[in-house]
């Protein structure tokens, strides 16, 4: 979404991460991929987390299903989608098209402020973020190859996730660009 | 009925979403600890 920001201002949307981490580990975050917006930290999802229904209830570790949503100026939830698990994250194009349809006008976006920064234990290392994105994406297609008589859900599916990851190889020279 | 919640940006200053809709907010969800 950050290599889109400028999709989402020009049709009168900033972009804002949210997640249960810390306000550190989110410093973390927007440091390791230079992200042109803020990441808000709701610990313990009482505030925006489980009151607009995010809230993983199978995981343990008190976390925010991936989603978005879309608030428009009137406070009202114009758009919102969850994903079925962290493999599963909605695509910018229908995000910016949602946008669209609120008719609002060009906006702008100051870059967020850094504060502590502090990783999670389990983050991964910008350098360590290609691997994985290319062995996700050939462990899926061997998957795919291998079940693709299984059904058309499942074919569609790993289309979809093979898409998502392109989409994220595609970023990371953007990434690179913004962390010189 | 309108939304509206305060939590803390990263730099750990209160974020109110109120405060910031003269534009349309596209919140994006992540599990974190990334």
């Amino acid at each position: 979404m950050a290599q889109r920001q400028d999709e989402f201002l020009s049709r009168g949307g900033r972009v804002f991460g949210l997640s249960a981490d810390t306000a550190p580990m989110n410093t973390a975050i927007v440091e390791k991929l230079s992200l042109p917006f803020p990441v808000l930290s709701d610990p313990d999802r009482s505030e925006a987390i489980t009151p607009l229904g995010f809230a993983d209830e199978k995981d343990p570790r008190q976390i925010s299903r991936p989603g978005t949503v879309i608030i428009d100026t009137n406070g009202e939830v114009a758009f919102s989608t969850t994903g079925r698990d962290y493999a599963d994250r909605p695509n910018e194009d229908t995000l910016l098209e949602a946008l669209e349809g609120l008719g609002l006008p060009a906006t702008t976006q100051t870059p967020p402020e850094l504060g502590e920064s502090q990783p999670g234990e389990k983050a991964m290392a910008y350098e360590g973020l290609p691997h994985y994105f290319r062995g996700a994406k050939f462990a899926v297609m061997a998957l795919r190859g291998r079940h693709r008589d299984l059904s058309e859900e499942f074919t569609d599916d790993t289309k979809r996730y093979l898409q998502m990851v392109e989409r994220y190889l595609e970023a990371l020279p953007a990434v690179e660009e913004r962390r010189t | 009925m309108a939304t509206d919640f305060t939590v803390v940006d990263n730099a750990g200053e209160p974020w109110t979403l109120s405060d910031h809709l003269d534009a349309a907010a596209v919140i994006t969800f992540h599990r974190g600890d990334f």
